[in-house]
């Protein structure tokens, strides 16, 4: 049991082409053998059935013809008994008469014997031998019921002794030496001597219905062919199969064959040659007809053999016919040859049917087999080449679908894998930016609510001061002590109000309110406003302006400040003359558009760099440090940033940006009039 | 004659502040009362009348902007002065819009209140006296008014120029100097962008109608100052501002076609 699971496991993990092949042709094998066998059977069967048909057929027509021969002999006697003439020597006993008669008849019906007796049974005429005579007949048992008055007819065994009273040469005729036969029953004589006859006899009656004696005659059979070439032409007409006679026929005495046209291997009649045991068994011995194939001299043949007996119901002698069994053989092997070839045939072209079905379907599946192996082994530009539009066309199509999906989504990762190191440094580059401008921011908001809340705490108090200073100094004279100092406590007074006053301004950033702006345009417009003054007399202005910028969304007025500033730095950063660069551009990675100022002045020392944007932040005597810090939070209120690149002595940059939202290209306002 | 006193009241909820008003406007020709809370500024007006009230803008209770509201509604020729903060000066502007008369921003020289309080009584008592106006230039009809104050004129975009309305100019008798605010500086709404300093020494502030950047001064008036009086629509401006919340600021000011049907 374990050892057929194995075996069926091994099966199951046979190739798929094996597999399909194997089982395959086993139905077919089976199928076709099956077939074979059951035909071959079937056919063989009825094969064989009709030849033993046919042979027992044509051994009834041998007998036909046998007793036909006996019926003759009959007839003769018959004939010959009723002669008056011959009744009439018989009485006289007149020799020279009967000699003349029965001489005649013997020659004219080829008979071996025609002989008289008395009513005794003593031969009175012999006219095959007609010196002897006198001998006693009455022991022979067709004598005997002739003398009875019967007509009667039968096979008769004539021993050597009678043979020689009626000729010496029936004798030497039926003397036969066996010939040495494998297949034959031991017999205790290596010869036979005796005669088998074919004999009738019938007694003279005269006219007052006296047995006057008897008439007798008989044919040989030993050594003569009449009979059996008689059947032969009659039954199988002599027909020949490869130079063989089809048909056969022989006449036994005992199992010893005396008449026969079985011809042995030198081309001779095989008389002396005997029967086979199992026949001397079952046809001498038990006296039951038998039919089947036996081997007769040299060959296989259909046989069928039946008893020959006298006239008392002994069994004598067999009549046998035969056919060759080679034409039914060959026509059995004809018939299996074609039955197998055909088999082979079909299977030969349902295997190549097979192997070409098998063939679509395995050739795409190792195909597949090879691109899962070529994509494992990391080459997603494998593609599966299925032409077929069946189901092994379709899994080919998904696979290949499979495949670029993959191979796409590979390229994605791996070019996610190559960007995410760049944006992960862009985005901690933001990060700190917005975290420093958060800082920047929350500088400016909480210093601007401080401011508010101070302005309006300490004005009124600065109020009270200055009024009575004022007053004081009213009611005091310009010469007279202390005039002085009121003076200056009304001016420090001043300009403590001074002081409030630009930290309110500072505090007091309203939100922008934004409209469609030309960067360019406005940079212009600031620049035209401040060209005239004397701070830009010295100084060469260069613009290199992108004027494919589109326009963005800006609180014109709160921009314009900030150039403002940025521009009166520059040029106080050139007092003794100098270029300025103002360049604008449009920044696709970053979607920004970067207004640069670039002067040639004095430039920030780098320990300025980091303050610049504080708060009351000044490197100049005169102002409150206030302008960056304002401008830094106008660009904050844009989402945009402003960097300071410096080069003490050489120059400074301050760039603006300004984001350009993504889905607002197109221009639906502006409010810019040119 | 004997000339009748004018009447005035100061208004603040600083006592010291309130104190300190009285102090510098303190004349034989005034009488001065305070009071201390918006109710109590009601409470003694409807006792007294008086000519003129100086009041803090920002008062806990009834505001300088309520009690002005009030009064004024009763009595229209009242004279209201607002005294503001720094940051409510938008305030004060808007309270010129409805009828005060003027403001000043904290901290002031008495100087400065004295100048203001006399040109309101004065052209109080010129209109009042005065039917017939020898001399009244006329307003031109695309200017916008802050009232009584200045005017401007749009040139281009955001671009205005500032000049002072006769009506302010109409008390002041000779204008020794104008002091104006300098080139590049910023400016408020509200805020004093120039000084007109008269004969008696007065100071007289003039306030930005617009805030925005000072762009350009006129130069004439130092030399010629009475440029300002004379042609004060025209030749007599003042600055121009580059302004910078002109929408916003025009809600303040009043159409010039509105102020002369008035």
């Amino acid at each position: 049991m374990e050892a057929k699971i194995k075996t069926f496991h091994k099966f199951l993990n046979l190739p798929l082409r094996a597999k399909l092949i194997l089982s395959f042709s086993t139905v077919i094998l089976f199928g076709g053998l099956l077939t074979l066998i059951l035909g071959t059977k079937l056919e063989h069967k009825t094969i064989f059935d009709l030849a033993q048909a046919k042979v027992r057929h044509d051994l009834a027509s041998a007998w036909m013809v046998y007793n036909d021969k006996l019926n003759h002999l009959k007839d003769i006697v018959r004939l010959n008994s009723t002669q008056e003439f011959l009744q009439h020597a018989l009485k006289q006993n007149n020799h020279v008469l009967l000699q003349r008669h029965l001489d005649r008849v013997r020659i004219n019906f080829g008979l071996d014997i025609l002989t008289l007796t008395d009513t005794e049974g003593r031969v009175v005429f012999r006219s095959a031998q007609p010196e002897i005579w006198g001998d006693d007949q009455s022991g022979n048992p067709l004598v005997i019921k002739a003398l009875a008055g019967n007509i009667v007819s039968g096979t008769q065994i004539v021993s050597r002794q009678e043979l020689l009273k009626e000729s010496q040469r029936l004798a030497e005729q039926s003397y036969l030496k066996f010939i040495p036969t494998p297949k034959a029953s031991l017999r205790d004589k290596d010869y036979e001597e005796n005669g088998m006859m074919l004999q009738a006899a019938a007694p003279l009656i005269d006219n007052s219905a006296q047995i006057l004696g008897v008439i007798y005659t008989g044919i040989l059979l030993n050594r003569n062919p009449e009979i059996v070439d008689r059947v032969k032409d009659v039954v199988f007409r002599g027909e020949k199969y490869k130079g063989r006679e089809i048909g056969t026929v022989t006449i036994f005495q005992h199992d010893l064959r005396i008449s026969t046209n079985v011809k042995d291997t030198s081309g001779h009649r095989s008389i002396g040659t005997r029967v086979s045991k199992e026949v001397h068994q079952a046809v001498l011995q038990e006296g039951k007809p038998w039919t089947n194939r036996a081997f007769v001299v040299n060959d296989w043949n259909i046989t069928a053999y039946e008893a020959i007996k006298d006239i008392s119901g002994k069994i004598i002698g067999i009549l046998y016919v035969g056919m060759l069994e080679k034409p039914y053989i060959d026509l059995r092997n004809r018939v299996m040859l074609t039955f197998a070839s055909m088999a082979l045939l079909t299977v030969i072209i349902l295997l190549i049917i097979l192997f070409f079905i098998t063939s679509t379907i395995i050739q795409p599946l190792k195909k597949m087999v090879l691109a899962t192996t070529k994509i494992a082994q990391g080459d997603l530009d494998h593609r599966v080449d299925v032409t077929l539009e069946d189901e092994t066309g379709k899994l080919a199509q998904s696979f290949n679908q499979m495949t670029k999906n993959l191979k796409s989504a590979n390229e994605k990762l791996v070019h996610w894998g190559k960007t995410l190191e760049k944006r992960v440094e862009e985005r901690t580059q933001e990060l700190r930016e917005m975290q420093d401008s958060m800082i920047q921011s929350e500088k400016l908001a909480s210093l601007g609510k401080m401011a508010a809340s101070i302005a309006h705490e300490i004005n009124n108090p600065l109020t009270s001061i200055l009024i009575n200073t004022h007053l004081m100094l009213e009611k005091t004279e310009k010469k007279r002590e202390g005039y002085e100092n009121l003076s200056l406590i009304a001016e420090e007074t001043s300009r403590c109000s001074e002081i409030i006053r630009d930290m309110l301004d500072f505090s007091r950033q309203s939100p922008p309110q934004k409209v469609y702006t030309d960067v360019n345009d406005t940079l212009i417009r600031t620049l035209q406003i401040l060209e005239n003054q004397a701070t830009f007399q010295n100084i060469r202005i260069e613009k290199k302006l992108d004027n494919t910028l589109s326009p963005i969304e800006l609180d014109q007025n709160k921009i314009k400040q900030v150039f403002w500033n940025l521009l009166l730095n520059a040029s106080e950063a050139m007092l003794e003359g100098g270029t300025l660069i103002l360049s604008s551009r449009y920044s696709p990675d970053k979607k920004n558009i970067e207004i640069d100022f670039s002067d040639t002045g004095i430039g920030i020392a780098k320990e300025h760099i980091n303050k610049l944007f504080d708060p009351f932040f000044s490197t100049k005597t005169s102002g409150t440090g206030l302008g960056l810090a304002v401008s830094y939070g106008i660009i904050n209120q844009h989402q945009g940033k402003i960097t300071v690149v410096s080069d003490p002595g050489q120059g400074t940059t301050v760039t603006v940006s300004l984001p350009v939202p993504e889905k607002k290209q197109s221009v639906k306002e502006t409010t810019c009039q040119k | 004659m004997s000339k009748i006193k004018t009447k005035i009241l100061v208004v603040d909820d600083e006592i010291n502040v309130g104190k300190s008003i009285r102090q510098a406007i303190l004349s034989g020709d005034y009488k001065i009362d305070t009071a201390l809370s918006g109710e109590e500024a009601l409470t003694k007006d409807k006792k007294e009348r008086y000519d003129v009230i100086i009041t803090d803008l920002m008062m806990p209770g009834i505001s300088g902007l309520d009690l002005l509201k009030t009064i004024r509604q009763e009595r229209p020729e009242v004279i209201v002065i607002l005294v503001t903060g720094y940051p409510t000066i938008k305030t004060a502007v808007q309270a010129i819009k409805i009828g005060a008369f003027d403001y000043i921003a904290k901290p002031f020289t008495p100087n400065e209140l004295r100048s203001l309080l006399q040109r309101s009584i004065k052209l109080a008592g010129s209109s009042k006296d005065e039917k017939e106006e020898a001399f009244r230039p006329e307003m031109p009809s695309d200017l916008f008014i802050m009232k009584g104050h200045t005017w401007i004129r749009k040139e281009r975009e955001s671009l205005v120029t500032v000049g002072v309305v006769f009506d302010f100019l109409k008390p002041i008798e000779q204008i020794s100097e104008i002091e104006i605010i300098d080139e590049n500086k910023n400016i408020y709404q509200g805020e004093v962008c120039a000084r007109i300093i008269d004969g008696d020494n007065n100071i007289h502030r003039i306030w930005a109608p617009v805030t925005g950047r000072v762009v350009r001064v006129n130069e004439n008036l130092k030399d010629k100052t009475f440029l300002l009086k004379k042609d004060p629509y025209k030749k007599g401006w003042l600055i121009r501002i580059e302004s910078t919340n002109l929408k916003e600021d025009l809600k303040n000011l009043s159409d010039s076609l509105e102020e002369r049907s008035n």
